[in-house]
């Protein structure tokens, strides 16, 4: 049965053309690639470390795989596959099976971690020095367990969090719980500010009774190593106990009770929304200004959209604050020098995911209408980038109302070239977005915040075309340090600007044969079936 | 004055499989033409060339006299869709979105608006915040024949247009179609609901395994006093002796 669920899944996933194939590939040689060399790195301290260096840095290892294993997945809003369970449970199935499947699912989401362990314990046994290599049935078995606990517990957060994201209403103050869990520690180590007990706390963080504490006594020589695969084994049990829980109440979760709309809305509120709705029609005729309202509409009402828009303007200054307080001698740097810009660039990548990456995406199936009405596939692709933009643009309103609040902008002259800045960089990214668009379409869930979307590989590829649609605002940043001079910033952005706008014509132009000449593909692409198990 | 639809040896094919082969078709204006056939025959696939959603391998198709893919905007202008899946976006409440689709057949905004307020009306749809995605399937059904008619079409083409709509939806559906052929439309329906086509319909047309094997009026299909379920499993070649599975 197991085997069942996931052949069907992996003809589900099975990529038809070869063009997806090869880039999965090259996306998966590249990501992989990089872990194999952490791997090959971690193999190389471990087994050349003193014993002593061992005892004391293998549990921030462990730990290090903890964090990267549990919290990544949720800072990057990127869940992993999961069991799509209200699909299977029509059938004859008992549930610690569909769990098994699950846990078996959150093992290919963390593939790297898997590696990363397994070179450290082969460093660990190897090193001659350690003499580990005496209780390597206890090692193996400590690694194992430090895997099981990972795996349950992973499993468990994932279940307990698509339920929270579900909740209308919760989702976002729960994606603002999280900032606030990931930002607080690095805010309080940059303040410079040392409450008394945070070096107790740090030493407590290390101390056998934690799971990567106890992971690494037990894979190491010498000590209490029973007591701590005992501990192990403890946690492991309580990461089983909550995952399988969690995974109970999933299975028994009624998603479309919790987004239900209330019937009554506030009058203030919508009139105002209203009119937001409604600006397109005083810059562009219909049936543009229709096209980029209905765009905006979808847009605000989509929970998916709605949270990465509040991550948009939170996360940024979370992962860029700490680097603008950090305290600094002379001049200042130049993420605090152009700390609005660097958080608005970061917002603008973000949002990419959900809008101008994969154009179709939140329509899925209902994209058709774009072929089926008697308007070009054009104006369609640029009230989307019409839209997303205006999103982009209040999000950076946003970010520079906050930032301003903090004294981190250096006057309207920064606002202005933020725009500016954010414009352009907009322009090449939304030039390689349509055609990504067209090339690569993907339904996705609009009620979920992960899942259903562009996969990690693609995500990994997007990655890699950051720095080269960005390059030509670097350029003009380089020429401003570089010649010490406004004036040559100014120049070379506006030829980065107006290579952008070329671009993005040319581009849009491709895009739309491309979209004529794929339609059915694109049609396809976009309306298929979900299988047995949601896929990033 | 051309017929509605008129195709000549249209073929489209997935790999070797040709869904659609060497198909011929004539739909008068003015009429209600039942295009039936059992699953994967081709009907979807005839429709969606017709809407331009997919590209024909050859053949011809013009549409209410003008030609596809040369003149597709202006078909798609004159066009009521009534697709098989719902044509929607789940994000707009119904109004917003019949006021959408109304601004793209080139109404005014307020045109748009008060048209689907009627339309709304005519088809008993909630006029609150729901979301059409929060609808029933019977809903959505009736809000895509809402939006089909929002640009006053001349021909309608309708891919099963009452499946999963309950018999007052339903009767009130045929009703609005019956009304829109009296007035001069033309409707073109798949349907596998045999006694909906029977009533309705005055002009039939049966594919199957992609070509057509029937076409003309509804009386001479039935010649002989046999209803359409009869003259339709007869011309399918559907007749063969009930199948046992020793295990069933």
């Amino acid at each position: 049965m197991i085997a069942a669920i996931l052949r069907a899944q992996a003809i589900g996933m099975r990529m038809g053309k070869r063009r997806g194939a090869a880039l999965s590939a090259l996306v998966a040689v590249l990501w992989y690639g990089m872990w194999a060399g952490v791997a090959c790195a971690v193999f190389a301290m471990a087994y050349v470390a003193q014993p002593s260096a061992l005892r004391e840095y293998a549990p921030l290892g462990f730990l290090a795989v903890f964090v990267y294993w549990q919290v990544a997945p949720v800072v990057t809003a990127n869940l992993g596959s999961a069991l799509d369970t209200r699909k299977l449970l029509a059938y004859p199935i008992a549930h610690r099976k569909l769990f098994l499947v699950d846990l078996l699912l959150r093992l290919t989401g963390a593939g790297e971690m898997v590696m990363v362990l397994g070179a450290g314990l082969f460093g660990m046994l190897a090193n001659p020095a350690a003499g580990n290599g005496r209780i390597w049935p206890r090692a193996v078995l400590a690694v194992l367990l430090y895997l099981a606990f990972n795996l349950l517990l992973a499993s468990g957060t994932r279940s307990l969090l698509e339920r929270l994201l579900s909740r209308r209403g919760v989702r976002e103050a729960v994606v603002l719980g999280m900032l606030l869990l990931w930002v607080a520690p690095r805010l309080v180590m940059v303040s410079g500010y040392r409450p008394t007990w945070l070096g107790g706390g740090a030493a407590a963080l290390g101390a056998a009774p934690w799971p990567w504490g106890a992971a690494s006594r037990a894979s190491l020589a010498g000590g209490s190593g029973g007591l701590a695969l005992v501990t192990l084994g403890a946690w492991m049990a309580a990461a089983g106990w909550f995952g399988r829980g969690q995974f109970e109440r999933g299975l028994r979760f009624d998603a479309a009770a919790a987004q239900a709309r209330p019937s009554e809305g506030n009058a203030r509120r919508e009139g105002a929304l209203e009119r937001f709705y409604r600006f397109p029609a005083w810059i562009w005729r219909d049936p543009l200004a229709g096209l980029v309202e209905k765009e905006l509409r979808s847009l605000a009402r989509t929970p998916r959209f709605r949270t990465v828009f509040i991550m948009g303007f939170t996360f940024g200054l979370v992962v860029w604050l700490p680097m603008a307080l950090r305290p600094h001698h002379g001049d200042p740097g130049a993420v605090e020098r152009n700390f609005l810009t660097v958080v608005s660039l970061y917002a603008l990548t973000l949002l990419g995911q959900v809008s101008y990456w994969n154009c179709f995406g939140m329509d899925r199936s209902a994209a058709r209408i774009y072929f089926t009405i008697p308007q070009p596939i054009s104006r369609a692709l640029v009230s989307k980038n019409i839209a997303s933009l205006v999103y982009i643009y209040v999000e950076v309103l946003l970010l520079t109302a906050i930032v301003a609040a903090l004294h981190l902008v250096d006057g309207w002259g920064q606002v202005l070239e933020t725009l500016v800045v954010v414009g352009i960089c907009a322009a090449y990214l939304m030039a390689l977005g349509n055609l990504a668009s067209v090339y690569y379409p993907r339904a996705l869930k609009p009620e979920r915040v992960s899942g259903g979307g562009t996969s990690s590989r693609f995500q990994g590829l997007i990655f890699l075309l950051y720095p080269i649609a960005l390059l030509p605002v670097a350029l003009a940043y380089l020429a401003r340090y570089a010649l010490d001079s406004q004036a040559a910033f100014a120049a070379v952005l506006a030829v980065a600007a107006a290579i952008g706008a070329a671009l993005y014509w040319v581009a849009l132009d491709s895009a739309v044969l491309a979209a004529g000449r794929r339609r059915e593909a694109l049609i396809e692409e976009l309306a298929k079936g979900d299988g047995p198990v949601d896929t990033d | 004055m051309p017929p509605a639809i008129l195709v000549r040896a249209l073929r489209k094919s997935y790999g070797a499989k040709a869904a659609v082969d060497s198909l011929d078709l004539e739909v008068p204006r003015g009429s209600f033409f039942g295009f039936l056939g059992p699953n994967g025959a081709g009907k979807s696939t005839t429709i969606r060339i017709l809407t331009g959603l997919i590209p024909a391998d050859s053949g011809s198709v013009e549409i209410l006299g003008l030609r596809l893919p040369e003149d597709e905007i202006e078909i798609k202008r004159r066009i009521g869709l009534v697709p098989d899946e719902s044509l929607l976006f789940d994000r707009l409440t119904g109004l917003e979105f019949l006021e959408f689709v109304g601004r793209m057949y080139g109404l005014e905004r307020a045109a748009a608006i008060e048209r689907g307020r009627g339309l709304m009306d005519l088809f008993e749809l909630p006029a609150d915040r729901k979301i059409i995605g929060e609808y029933s399937k019977g809903m959505r059904k009736r809000v895509a024949m809402a939006a089909s008619l929002i640009h006053h079409p001349e021909l309608f083409l309708m891919d099963e247009p009452f499946e999963g709509v309950d018999a007052v939806g339903a009767r009130l559906m045929k009703d609005i179609l019956v009304d829109q052929v009296r007035r001069g439309a033309t409707i073109f329906l798949t349907s596998h609901v045999l006694e909906v086509v029977e009533r309705l319909c005055d002009r039939v047309a049966i594919i199957h395994a992609g070509r057509i094997v029937t076409s003309g009026a509804m009386e001479d299909l039935r010649a002989g006093g046999q209803s359409l379920e009869d003259a339709f499993v007869r011309l399918v070649g559907a007749e063969r002796p009930a199948e046992r599975l020793s295990w069933l």
